[in-house]
């Protein structure tokens, strides 16, 4: 069965955790191979249509998302990391239709991209799968700002911080 | 590219300002008394707050000598329900993943019996 839990962090990042009854590789090329990838990514009811995939570090993954609506935009990834069959990294972000980074129609002022890195781990037969996702912000250097945020989170800055998100809770 | 939620990640992504933060989700307070558990001097603090600040997270009094801090719930409040947003379409994802993932599953496994009942009858 799968899990999915959530850490809790206001502020500037979530990770989430599953557990998959499939071998690594099997879902590694999933998020790897635009076949599979268009089976699944999106939420129920969206269509991907492939335009580029290039599975390279800087190499694009340009799609196009049906929306059960009718709507239709165009995306992206931008591949940073790829070390098979364990860990993949990649903005993500929308685009037009040649590929260049959008703002995210529906919010313009939330930053357009996002940092989303994929760890695979296998155990006892299944795959437990993490994915972190941060915002990102247009220079390296902020980038690196921003791990060591998600460090200083891990070394036990999250019960502090659950403060501050009950806090928010409150205010809702 | 900037815009107001990348100064509030951006003040988010320090780990004291983040603690400050949680401090004063406690409660309005003064500036020393903020710098007290942070064994940081004051000119140090005051940097951090005016980080926070401009990014508009905090708002602090005029009263001449304390200054006392208190949150700003607003900003916070933009990036939690941005994150909400796209954790809910990872999540949605993930489930459409592990459904995909159990049927190419069942393919596979259908597909090895098949290969194994071809070669049995070629024996």
């Amino acid at each position: 069965m799968a899990q999915s839990t959530r850490q809790a962090s206001a502020g500037t990042e979530f990770v989430l955790h599953r557990t998959f009854d499939a071998s690594r590789e099997d879902v590694w090329e999933a998020f790897t191979r635009p076949e599979h990838l268009k089976h699944w990514w999106g939420t129920p009811g969206t269509s991907v249509e492939v335009a580029r995939h290039e599975l390279k570090p800087g190499g694009i993954f340009h799609y196009r998302m049906k929306f059960p609506d009718g709507r239709a935009m165009w995306a992206r990834f931008i591949f940073r990391e790829i070390v098979a069959p364990e860990r993949l990294v990649w903005l993500n972000g929308f685009s037009d239709e040649h590929g260049g980074l959008t703002r995210n129609p529906w919010a313009p002022n939330l930053p357009p991209e996002t940092l989303n890195t994929v760890t695979l781990v296998e155990e006892n037969g299944q795959t437990r799968l993490t994915v972190t996702v941060v915002p990102f912000h247009a220079s390296e250097e902020e980038a690196r700002v921003f791990a060591g945020g998600i460090a200083g989170m891990k070394a036990g800055f999250g019960a502090t911080f659950q403060v501050l998100a009950n806090y928010l809770a409150q205010r809702r | 590219m900037h815009d107001p939620l990348s100064s509030t990640f951006a003040a988010l992504a320090d780990p004291t300002r983040r603690a400050i933060l949680a401090r004063l989700a406690l409660g309005e307070t003064s500036v020393t008394e903020l710098a007290e558990p942070f064994e940081m001097s004051m000119p140090a603090v005051s940097k951090h707050l005016k980080v926070l600040e401009r990014a508009g997270l905090i708002a602090r009094g005029r009263e001449a000598q304390s200054r006392p801090c208190r949150l700003e719930p607003g900003p916070l409040k933009e990036a939690a329900s941005w994150i909400e947003e796209y954790r809910r379409f990872w999540e949605a994802s993930l489930d459409r993943l592990e459904e995909y993932l159990r049927k190419v599953q069942a393919a596979k496994t259908k597909g090895s019996r098949a290969n194994r009942s071809k070669s049995k009858t070629k024996e």
